[in-house]
């Protein structure tokens, strides 16, 4: 892997670079839709650009997603955020952060990078207001450590905050 | 029970009763994994294969190749045996999911090699699921029209409003406001006296190919194009009070210019650098558009009526989209030769398409992707359905000298193709 991925992380594990490797084939030959993956050489780091459903309230807009791979992936889910600025939407942070529980508890190593970047743009085109969660501001400023919110003991991401 | 004996006698190779260090396998039952692969519960660990080959199967958690999998029991998907000792946590006081259905209580099991029968339901399976990505997306290609139609169905319905929201603004937007009222005059007068017109458009695209079944709707639209392009062009010409007052004073004032201006500076510029066919093409459309004009300014009375007509307004969402999808097929393989004729015409066309969001939405900048965006999928699902019944569609008019027309058609899209990207440039100055 490239030196430049940040150093805090592990490696990837064999098993999780070849099938990054392959769902790299895959997302060239049949890409979501709506979606552009930037070309690095970092496979543990993918920058996806999404493009707003036509006919939704982000219709028009492009943002972009960050998605970093574990160690273990694809038996833990990458971690996946919104490069500034953030789509505003009920369940993104203002810092990228998004609650989405395939990210955290539903994930399944069944999933792929498309089927990520597909629930996240039916999130973004179900939304029906555009704003930020309710503890947006409590939640971005005890959020030091740059990761996205995991939920733990099965508590709601938005109450882990709370204490 | 074929199957079963079929399994007995399958002799597991010893060094495929252990893991083969695809995952740093933690708590592992390594003698119950022996049993369990020795008793044909479980898929042998055979080295996955980093490529397909014939009769593999690919594990849909490692996406590594193997002779044969385990199936799950809630939905017989595939797992190999190492991916499935990771999903199995020994140590968890949850029941397991399954990873592809979410079913509580994974537990696979292993039937051998995938028989023919098995591999059969796959493919149909497999092509159920293609066909019903074709149906999604022809499905939303619906949808984006209708979204499309009823955009323009509200702003052509509030082009008095809109055009008052205009005066305010510049002068640009006030000229693709005009335009945006005079399509719907110069079709309505049309439509008034041909029959019904709930048909979906026509395809232009395979209509141009034959040259002896032009249909006469589609020239209809498209010589309603022209002239509005003309007369857009035309009040380019004029000053900035003189568009802000005709967009107050609505429509009337619009009609009278096309008796009384005569050929504006574009009429000389057909003498195209790029010359040749399309120059007298181009000549020639201009010839008709003059008589063009005096057709419908004997139309007149009809128009003023054009608010009542529910036909009109339909006819004028289709003139709408018929333009979309032109500008879409048409500006893939040109250049953009700097013509003054197709700039006028590209000119006039961006305002018609973008003069209802414009005036809706106010975000201009914005709008111009997605109109062309939507152009794409209306000519795309407009070849792929609509080139059928064009010749029931030609009763209601049939115009004094065809061959003109045919050249009229041929010319507005020829221009049109050339002009498209410096069109864009200019309207955004």
């Amino acid at each position: 892997m490239t030196s430049s991925s940040a150093a805090s992380r592990k490696n990837l594990s064999k098993i999780a670079c070849n099938r990054l490797q392959k769902e790299l084939v895959e997302w060239q030959v049949n890409p979501p839709a709506g979606f552009k993956h930037k070309v690095t050489d970092n496979l543990q780091r993918w920058v996806i650009e999404v493009a707003g459903a036509p006919g939704t309230l982000y219709s028009n807009e492009t943002y972009q997603l960050q998605v970093d791979f574990p160690e273990n992936y694809p038996m833990e889910a990458p971690q996946v955020i919104f490069l500034h600025p953030a789509p505003l939407h009920p369940h993104i942070y203002s810092n990228g952060h998004i609650c989405l529980d395939i990210l955290y508890d539903s994930w399944s190593p069944a999933m792929t990078v498309s089927s990520i970047c597909i629930s996240i743009l039916s999130m973004l085109s179900s939304s029906t207001v555009k704003q930020r969660p309710e503890d947006n501001d409590r939640y971005v400023k005890n959020c030091r450590n740059g990761r996205s919110p995991r939920r733990q003991g099965g508590g709601s991401m938005m109450t882990k905050y709370d204490n | 029970m074929g199957n079963k004996l079929g399994r007995k006698r399958q002799v597991v190779d010893e060094k495929y009763t252990r893991p083969q260090g695809l995952y740093n396998h933690k708590d592992v039952d390594q003698k119950k994994l022996r049993k369990l692969i020795l008793e044909s519960k479980l898929a042998p660990c055979y080295p996955g294969d980093e490529e397909t080959a014939y009769d593999r199967e690919e594990c849909p958690i490692c996406f590594l190749y193997y002779p044969s999998l385990n199936r799950s029991r809630c939905c017989t998907k595939s797992i190999c045996t190492e991916c499935f000792l990771q999903m199995k946590v020994p140590n968890s006081t949850r029941p397991t999911q399954c990873p592809f259905c979410k079913t509580a209580n994974y537990a696979v099991e292993y039937r051998g090699v995938k028989s023919k029968e098995e591999k059969g339901l796959e493919q149909i399976e497999e092509q159920r699921v293609i066909e019903a990505k074709i149906r999604m997306r022809k499905q939303e290609l619906q949808d984006e029209e209708e979204r499309m139609h009823k955009r323009l169905e509200i702003s052509s319905a509030n082009v008095n409003v809109a055009v008052a929201d205009v005066e305010y603004s510049s002068n640009a937007v006030a000229e693709s406001s005009m335009s945006v009222i005079e399509p719907d005059e110069i079709v309505s007068s049309q439509d008034s006296c041909a029959t019904p017109m709930v048909r979906p458009p026509p395809s232009t695209r395979a209509n141009r190919d034959d040259e002896f079944d032009v249909d006469l709707e589609d020239i209809m639209v498209m010589e309603a194009i022209w002239l509005s392009i003309q007369e857009n062009g035309r009040q380019r010409n004029a000053s900035f009070t003189d568009v802000t007052s005709d967009a107050t004073s609505g429509h009337y004032v619009a009609e009278d210019r096309y008796v009384s201006s005569p050929m504006g500076p574009q009429t000389g510029s057909s003498s195209s650098p790029s010359g040749g066919l399309a120059c007298a093409i181009a000549a020639l459309a201009e010839r008709q558009q003059m008589a063009g004009e005096s057709s419908v300014s004997s139309n007149n009375e009809n128009s003023s009526s054009f608010n009542m007509l529910p036909g009109s307004r339909r006819f004028y969402n289709r003139l709408g989209r018929d333009m979309v999808s032109y500008s879409s097929a048409e500006n893939l393989n040109e250049g953009a030769p700097d013509d003054d004729v197709a700039m006028t015409q590209s000119h006039g066309e961006w305002s018609i398409d973008h003069g209802p969001h414009v005036t809706e939405t106010a975000t201009s900048y914005a709008t111009s992707v997605e109109v062309e965006d939507r152009g794409e999928l209306s000519s795309v699902s407009q070849s792929n359905d609509l080139d059928g019944n064009l010749q029931s569609a030609t009763d209601p008019i049939i115009p004094e000298s065809y061959e003109e027309q045919m050249m009229l058609a041929m010319a507005v899209s020829l221009a049109e193709a050339r002009a498209m990207p410096s069109g864009q440039s200019a309207s955004w100055q």
